[in-house]
């Protein structure tokens, strides 16, 4: 391209030069790009066109045509991408800050910064970034007097970590401080009704209760953390960014908080499924497998109000009826054995989801559920599919979560 | 893409007439009853196509439909009125709202014309139908001739609250 326009003036302007484009011209381009793939599809797949003759020439050059398109999306969606280093090096600024305020010394690790990730997502980071990292400050790290009490080293490690698995990257802001107290957050959790007195979640759930507006175990409430307003910003900002937050901890060694976040807001890759008149699309990332399940794999718990299970080798996986959550359950289902069931992950969990037909694989643009939809549960939003069709992509997690999720 | 056959051309010339369109309201039918809407937020009329279904929905939405890659939910507005669902025929069209910054399909019986009425034509009705003042579909009566133009409170339309029609209105 460039070579093409390079007059002797801007001889200076070597191959490496760049350029300032406004953020909404290139979103203008993303957009134009989704509608160009959406109306190559419909096209090429037009039923107008005459299928009785020979259409090898006709076949050859609609699928060059894809070929070019899916690589003009490819190209478009990288003109967004920047390093999430971006973000890092604002973090790292405020390192100093927390160690004047909670007088604590701290040393910041930073893995895969040069990881890229789509500029609209990058802004969107480190609000929610620099808020998990005050918490590891505040609450994950002990003064210096316990740390050597401890036998750990006098300076507290926080690790801010990035990298890409699949279509998502993976930030993950870990400490090696004192963990997170089981029987405070639980007690915590109790008094507000987020757990019966006698029940014992599992850690993996429990410890997102700490991302609930307003959870604080923070005796008092410091210049940095513990008004549990920032966990808002968190949750807000990562519904909008379609990820998801995972929090591992161990008493005494340290917590790991981890945000998983599309690479690129502009596509996704999607199965697309059946099930009744609906249609649906599921991210790739989500899925762990797909099942034809035998009779065999089927049973059905008739003290748990007839909840199905599918056997999937040596484990047994709940299943999720897409006509029951929704409420548009006809009186008699489809026997499992007689659907395809899709098994998604769902945070550490999986779920089998039985549809009627799975249909295809494809790159989908998506659109936010507004006005009258708005209120549909358990989904990221609309995608567009090539055919002109609309499906709806199902967010796993909040689907397994059940009714009030 | 789209087979617009059911707008009357004249329909289509009003819409982009760019009068003061404060007045102006876009009447359809439903049934034997004339209905409308202000222009303003009227942003197109379509043709029937294809309507998608979604779950997790009220009844009156059908679905959506995908219009220039703009994903638009459809209301059947007999439906929204408790009455009974009728066959879309050739004369079915969807008018296009932008309400609350989102958009929604009105599907209607057929469109009829774009009308001014001025505000002293109009006779409030609100409260029509019970529910009070806030609850009704119904801002007001437009007199047209000899001729009764039902205005709707269109941010009603849209929103959550069940709704019985006024019998009086409908009678």
């Amino acid at each position: 391209m460039s070579a093409e326009v390079e007059t002797v003036a801007d001889k200076q302007a070597t191959a490496g030069a760049l350029l300032r484009v406004s953020s909404q011209k290139i979103s203008r381009l993303m957009d134009l790009v989704g509608e160009l793939s959406l109306s190559v599809t419909e096209t090429v797949n037009s039923p107008d066109l005459d299928h009785t003759g020979d259409r090898t020439l006709f076949e050859a050059a609609a699928h060059r045509l894809n070929m070019i398109v899916r690589e003009v999306q490819d190209a478009a969606t990288e003109l967004r991408l920047v390093p999430v280093d971006e973000v890092f090096k604002r973090l790292k600024r405020m390192i100093r800050e927390m160690e004047r305020q909670t007088g604590k010394r701290i040393t910041l690790e930073v893995i895969g910064a040069d990881t890229a990730i789509d500029k609209m997502v990058a802004d969107r980071l480190y609000d929610p970034l620099l808020h998990v990292l005050r918490n590891s400050a505040d609450h994950g790290l002990e003064q210096t007097d316990e740390r050597v009490a401890a036998g750990k080293s006098e300076k507290g490690v926080i690790t801010l970590s990035a990298a890409q698995v699949g279509s998502e990257v993976q930030i993950v802001v870990g400490d090696d401080g004192r963990g997170l107290n089981r029987e405070k957050i639980l007690s915590i959790a109790r008094k507000r009704g987020l757990y019966g007195p006698d029940e014992e979640p599992e850690p993996s759930k429990l410890w997102k209760v700490i991302f609930e507006p307003g959870f604080s175990t923070a005796e008092k409430v410091s210049n940095l953390s513990g008004r549990g307003v920032g966990m808002d910003v968190l949750n807000t900002t990562m519904r909008d960014l379609r990820g998801r937050i995972a929090v591992e901890s161990t008493e005494g060694e340290g917590t790991q908080v981890s945000l998983h976040i599309p690479v690129s807001l502009a596509f996704l890759d999607c199965i697309l499924l059946r099930q009744g008149t609906h249609l649906f699309a599921v991210p790739v990332e989500d899925i762990f497998e797909i099942v034809k399940p035998g009779i065999e794999s089927c049973m059905s718990i008739s003290a748990g109000s007839r909840a199905e299970m599918l056997r999937l080798r040596e484990r047994h996986v709940p299943v999720c009826r897409l006509e029951q959550f929704y409420g548009d359950a006809l009186p008699d289902l489809t026997p499992l054995s007689d659907t395809v069931a899709i098994v998604l992950k769902a945070g550490t969990r999986l779920i089998a989801v039985p549809v009627d037909e799975v249909l295809d694989r494809q790159q989908v643009v998506m659109k936010p559920l507004s006005g009258v939809l708005a209120k549909v549960r358990a989904s990221w939003g609309c995608a567009l599919l090539g055919t002109g069709e609309v499906a709806l992509v199902l967010d796993s997690e909040r689907l397994a979560a059940g009714e009030n999720a | 893409m789209t087979k617009d056959q059911a707008v009357p051309a004249e329909v289509e010339n009003l819409l982009h007439d760019d009068d003061n369109i404060d007045n102006m309201y876009l009447t359809f039918a439903i049934g034997e009853e004339t209905y409308g809407v202000p222009i303003a937020v009227v942003t197109e009329i379509v043709g029937m196509q294809r309507i998608m279904t979604v779950p997790d929905v009220p009844r009156y939405i059908k679905g959506v439909i995908n219009l220039r890659g703009k994903v638009i939910p459809l209301m059947d507005v007999r439906l929204r009125f408790s009455l009974d669902e009728r066959a879309y025929d050739d004369r079915t069209v969807i008018i296009v709202l932008e309400l609350a910054g989102s958009p929604v399909g009105l599907i209607v019986d057929r469109v009829s014309e774009v009308l001014e009425i001025a505000e002293d034509h109009i006779d409030s009705a609100r409260g029509v139908g019970g529910g009070g003042e806030s609850q009704s579909l119904v801002e007001g009566l437009g007199r047209v001739g000899e001729n009764v133009a039902i205005i709707l409170n269109t941010g009603m339309l849209v929103s959550d609250a069940e709704l019985s029609m006024p019998e009086a209105v409908s009678a």
